[in-house]
């Protein structure tokens, strides 16, 4: 909102953000250690280098309204005040993870009480689940706005182009969070893509949309809260494509040999909780105060992969469990 | 108390039931609202409960089957028409990987509520891209639920039914039995997917088969009556869930048994019942299963090569004789 | 390249044949000619030779084991050459591949290659009529299915359980040969021992099961004054220097009396009688291992000398196993003696497919009175008839009887 744009932050909020995109690395960092020593089940996409983009854009998103999220999603789940506790233990392939381990990392979802309609680990189908979920709020009229969180590679979807085309049309509650990290696995996206930025492609259905830093929550949260308003005011869609960094390969362990060495050189100086640390230390908070939040995420991840490693694996039995609501057994039967 | 109506109006009457009933229900596929679908199914439904329910959308088969699988997600139950099956392809993703997978990918969290109503068939000279019968690439998938009736009772019953049913349904829908009018009770009733139906008893063999296919088998049954080959019709109505009970009870007492469908012969569902009654039920066989199909090919457009193409009461005649040795 | 030995085919009816003994052994050198093993047909034993020089490289077929014609055998090959087993399995492949392409050719033609376990081939019956079989005890290695190539079916199985009911001691209807009585239900006593029905045993006990079982047989005996005949023996020894057995003089008189009895030379055929054209003797020969019926042919056509050759020549290479196997099929009517037994009368089994057969009794003296009441002795022999009562009735047999007697009573005329 445009107050908003020239509001003054105080140190608390962007605390907040801090402590957010803190926690968020934390948790990445320690799911990578778990990985690199085989404790993990399958592989992980890490979202280091985009705690920015989630702290900014879930700051704007508000208790009732919906969000899907991506294969690269913890940050996502983590931004929006989810468990990291049963995150990790889905990592895991727990039972007590969020999905009893049918999901993994790629399928973080709570839907109940989060309103997390779930990550994804087809590259694009958040937006069609989105658009369906702003779909059934407009026909519900229940004021809540869903948000499509998902990457730079997906915009080049035909479903980007179908929903939002649909979105825009019956003007659905919808915001499209595009975090632009340039690479699709290794292809740099302007070697497949025509233009610089990616949310001006809503230009072409009428739909407003906004290019933002990435690696400045501050930023991300004001495009995030004018699209939100905008979408919950009936207006129909928004983008938003924020810029940022990956700063590991596409998953975790891929030495990300296909991209240029300036790529993580400029990652580094812009690394979003290095500036937000100096801006806050500008702001005159102590440096121990920045430390204690790192030193409480930290308990807080160690503590999560302790839970994720305590808990239990689902048994056997459960393979054949929830593929179907009702007539279940006779349906998995044959 | 009954009546005499189409199977498009009965399905027209399922939807128009559940949508008075309960207001979570929508519809959406192209050419539903202003025009009222191509069968006109549902003329009349846009004035009746306005475009937010009647949502006639655009080209975008991949686009609104994934809205459909979004707002499912949330409660809704939206009951989405492809115009064809055939373009089921195009919607792949959303029906295969995520209205099918999210229930048990996401540990039991969603349901999707969803029906996604299918025209399919061949015989209306509409060639390879809109005359398939793909229950077998719908059968498939984990996570779906897939029916196809051949009357207008069942039509209605079971469409009513699965608008309620909290899992995605696929519906298919034979487009040369819109046009049937048939007898249906007058009062609202609902008929249970994964229920088998008797159509005819015979006690020589047991033809398993569902949709139109069942009209030309009971047709098939009448000739062979005629020579003194006693057939029974089971009509399988739900392909999953699979009235497996029913087939026991046919197979153990006829013990000779083929499948008609129109799938391409190859990988079809027919081929995966005829497995599973080989598996199980082995000891009951006096001869083997016989799939009843169309050909390995592309379904083909001029008359002379469709008719090939799918299996005939004749066809049918003669696979009985074949696995009779009569 | 190893050289495969295969089962031969002895005759155009040979469908399978046991390896009775092999003679020569694994890592034997072999030359062309030489005898490798002996086999045992339906109703011989024969000697199998090699086709090539070099080594018994390996035994395929066991002794004891039925191979079905132009089945495996063994291999012959040069030393060290590696065949059979695991190391050969392209040559055990073709035959086991031909065997299953005949199994499920679907072709009309497949028909052909139903059921006929008896060749070793495998029975194709429904998993629903082998369950029915078993709950049922019903055999059905010899059914002849109803089913898509020849298929046994439940119904099959259901009737041949219906016809063993109504019959318990005949055969089901439709079986061809006495079901094999499950091995291993007789209590063994102390110094019982076990032995395999098979070969030229197993033959003659289906054969005779079968005949017994499907044909109503009346045997009717008559009384014949040899006296005569023998003092005709005795003077054709001393015209002609030639000693003719009794055997020689009744199959002589027997083919000439049908020839004038054509309706004794009859067959059934399902629906259908057959009139047979030849008098094609039968001739029943005791061997060790059993029995088996060479047949004279055309018997009515031969002089006695060339009779009495062909019997003497057929019996003593049957006692050798050196028959053919065309030798041995083909009898119109069958003589069976039993005369040099001392027995009196017998109710032979009828040869199938023949419709009648002879039983030659012993001779023996009798004391009788004479026109003036005075006693005299003579010699006599009873011939014990039996007949297809489905093809003859008696009286129709009684007259072919007498006229044989009385041909055998005015021995000149056997000659005549």
């Amino acid at each position: 909102m445009k107050t908003l744009a020239n509001k003054k932050y105080s140190k608390e909020q962007l605390t907040d953000f801090y402590r957010t995109m803190v926690r968020i690395r934390t948790f990445e960092e320690k799911a990578a250690e778990c990985f690199t020593k085989g404790m993990l089940a399958g592989n992980i996409h890490l979202s280091i280098g985009q705690e920015a983009a989630a702290a900014g854009a879930f700051a704007a998103i508000q208790p009732q309204d919906y969000f899907t999220s991506t294969h690269r999603g913890h940050g996502h789940a983590i931004a929006r005040g989810m468990d990291a506790n049963l995150c990790m233990a889905e990592l895991f392939g727990k039972k007590t993870g969020y999905c009893q381990g049918k999901g993994g990392s790629m399928h973080i979802a709570d839907m109940k009480k989060m309103n997390h309609l779930g990550a994804n680990g087809i590259v694009g189908a958040g937006q069609g689940i989105s658009a369906g979920s702003a779909l059934a709020s407009k026909i519900l009229g229940d004021n809540a706005v869903t948000v499509g969180c998902f990457g730079d590679s997906s915009t080049n979807e035909g479903t980007f182009h179908e929903n939002l085309n649909m979105a825009a049309t019956w003007k659905l509650p919808l915001v499209w969070f595009i975090e632009n990290n340039c690479y699709g696995v290794s292809t740099e996206i302007h070697r497949v893509t025509n233009t610089p930025d990616l949310a001006p492609r809503a230009a072409a259905y009428d739909v407003p949309f906004a290019v933002v830093d990435g690696t400045d929550p501050v930023a991300v949260y004001e495009a995030m809260t004018t699209a939100m308003d905008h979408a919950r005011s009936g207006k129909g869609p928004y983008v938003v494509e924020a810029k940022v960094y990956r700063y590991q390969g596409h998953y975790c362990g891929d030495p990300a040999v296909y991209r240029p060495g300036e790529y993580m050189e400029k990652a580094l100086e812009n690394d979003a909780i290095e500036k937000l640390g100096k801006r806050l230390m500008d702001m005159g908070v102590a440096a121990e105060e920045l430390e204690a939040i790192k030193k409480a995420a930290d308990d807080e991840m160690n503590a999560a992969v302790q839970f994720a490693v305590d808990s239990e694996y689902p048994d056997p039995s459960e393979a054949v469990t929830d593929v179907y609501a009702s007539d279940n057994e006779r349906c998995v039967a044959r | 108390m009954s009546k005499k109506i189409t199977v498009s109006k009965a399905i027209g009457e399922a939807l128009h039931e559940e949508m008075v009933r309960d207001d979570k229900v929508f519809i959406m596929g192209e050419d539903m609202a202003v025009m009222g679908n191509v069968f006109a199914i549902t003329r009349g439904f846009l004035e009746e409960f306005g475009p937010n329910r009647v949502i006639d959308t655009p080209i975008s088969e991949e686009g609104f089957c994934g809205m459909a699988v979004g707002a499912a997600m949330r409660g809704m139950r939206p009951v989405v028409e492809l115009m064809y099956d055939d373009f089921a392809t195009v919607a792949a993703d959303p029906l295969l990987n995520q209205a099918a997978k999210m229930r048990y990918m996401s540990g039991g969290q969603a349901t999707v509520p969803m029906v996604l109503r299918a025209p399919m068939g061949a015989g209306r000279r509409n060639a390879g891209q809109h005359s398939q019968s793909l229950e077998n690439f719908f059968c498939h998938f984990p996570g779906l639920k897939v029916i196809a009736p051949c009357s207008a009772k069942d039509a209605k019953g079971m469409l009513k039914t699965a608008i309620r049913d909290d899992d995605p349904v696929i519906v298919l829908e034979h487009k040369l039995l819109y046009a049937k009018k048939e007898e249906i009770p007058e009062e609202e009733y609902l008929i249970p997917l994964g229920l088998a139906d008797v159509k005819r008893e015979g006690k020589d063999l047991t033809i398993i088969t569902w949709s139109r296919e069942v009209n030309f088998s009971l047709e098939a049954a009448k000739t062979l009556a005629a020579e003194g080959i006693d057939v029974e019709v089971l009509d399988l109505r739900s392909l999953v869930p699979l009235d497996w009970d029913a087939i026991v009870k046919s197979v153990s007492k006829t013990h000779n048994v083929i499948i008609v469908s129109e799938e391409v012969k190859r990988g079809s569902y027919a081929g995966e019942i005829s497995a599973q009654i080989a598996e199980e039920l082995f000891d009951e066989l006096d001869a083997p299963v016989e799939r009843v199909c169309g050909l390995n090919i592309v379904p083909p457009f001029s008359p002379t090569l469709e008719d090939e193409n799918f299996p005939h009461p004749d066809t049918i005649v003669k696979a009985v004789k074949r696995v009779l040795n009569k | 390249m190893a050289f495969e030995v295969l089962m031969p085919q002895l005759g155009l009816t040979m469908e399978e044949g046991t390896v009775s003994q092999w003679i020569k052994h694994e890592g034997d050198e072999v030359k062309t000619g030489d005898v490798i093993l002996e086999i045992t047909t339906d109703k011989l034993t024969n000697e199998v030779t090699s086709e090539h020089d070099g080594v018994l490289l390996k035994i395929v077929a066991q002794e004891g084991e039925d191979i079905p014609v132009k089945g495996l055998l063994a291999y012959i090959g040069q030393p060290g050459e590696a065949v059979g087993g695991a190391s050969a399995p392209a040559a055990a492949d073709s035959v086991a591949s031909a065997a299953e392409a005949a199994a499920v050719a679907a072709v009309p033609a497949a028909a052909a290659v139903s059921v006929a376990a008896a060749n070793g081939a495998r029975i194709r019956i429904s998993p629903l009529a082998r369950k029915t079989a078993a709950k049922l005890g019903v055999d059905y290695s010899n059914i002849a299915g109803s089913g898509s190539f020849g298929r046994i079916t439940q119904k099959d199985i259901l009737a041949a359980a219906e016809a063993q009911k109504n019959a318990p001691a005949a055969a089901p209807a439709a079986a061809a040969s006495a079901p094999a009585p499950k091995a291993g239900s007789l209590e063994l006593m102390e110094g019982d021992t076990v032995i395999k029905l098979a070969g030229m045993r197993k033959v003659v006990s289906q054969r005779m099961w079968a005949s017994h079982n499907e044909i109503p047989p009346v045997t009717q005996n008559i009384k014949v004054d040899v006296t005569a005949l023998m003092k005709f023996r005795k003077m054709l020894l001393a015209e002609t220097g030639k000693k003719y057995s009794v055997n020689d003089l009744v199959l002589k008189a027997t083919a000439k009396c049908l020839r004038q009895h054509p309706e004794m030379l009859v067959s059934l055929d399902g629906d259908q009688i057959i009139q047979r054209a030849h008098v094609n003797l039968g001739m029943a020969v005791a061997l060790d291992a059993g029995l088996i019926v060479p047949v004279i042919r055309d018997a009515d056509k031969l002089s006695l000398d060339a009779l009495s050759a062909a019997a003497k020549d057929l019996a003593s290479r049957a006692k050798e196993n050196k028959l053919g196997a065309d030798e041995y099929k083909g009898s119109t009517f069958t003589v069976s003696n039993l005369g040099m037994f001392g027995i009196e009368t017998f109710t032979p089994i009828i040869n199938q497919p023949d419709a009648a057969i002879l039983g030659v009794c012993a001779i023996h003296d009798e004391l009788d009175l004479d026109g003036e009441g005075k006693l005299f002795k003579k010699q006599v022999m009873r011939l014990s008839c039996t007949l297809d009562h489905r093809l003859l009735d008696g009286s129709v047999v009684a007259k072919f009887e007498m006229d044989l007697r009385d041909l055998l009573e005015k021995p000149m005329s056997i000659l005549l």
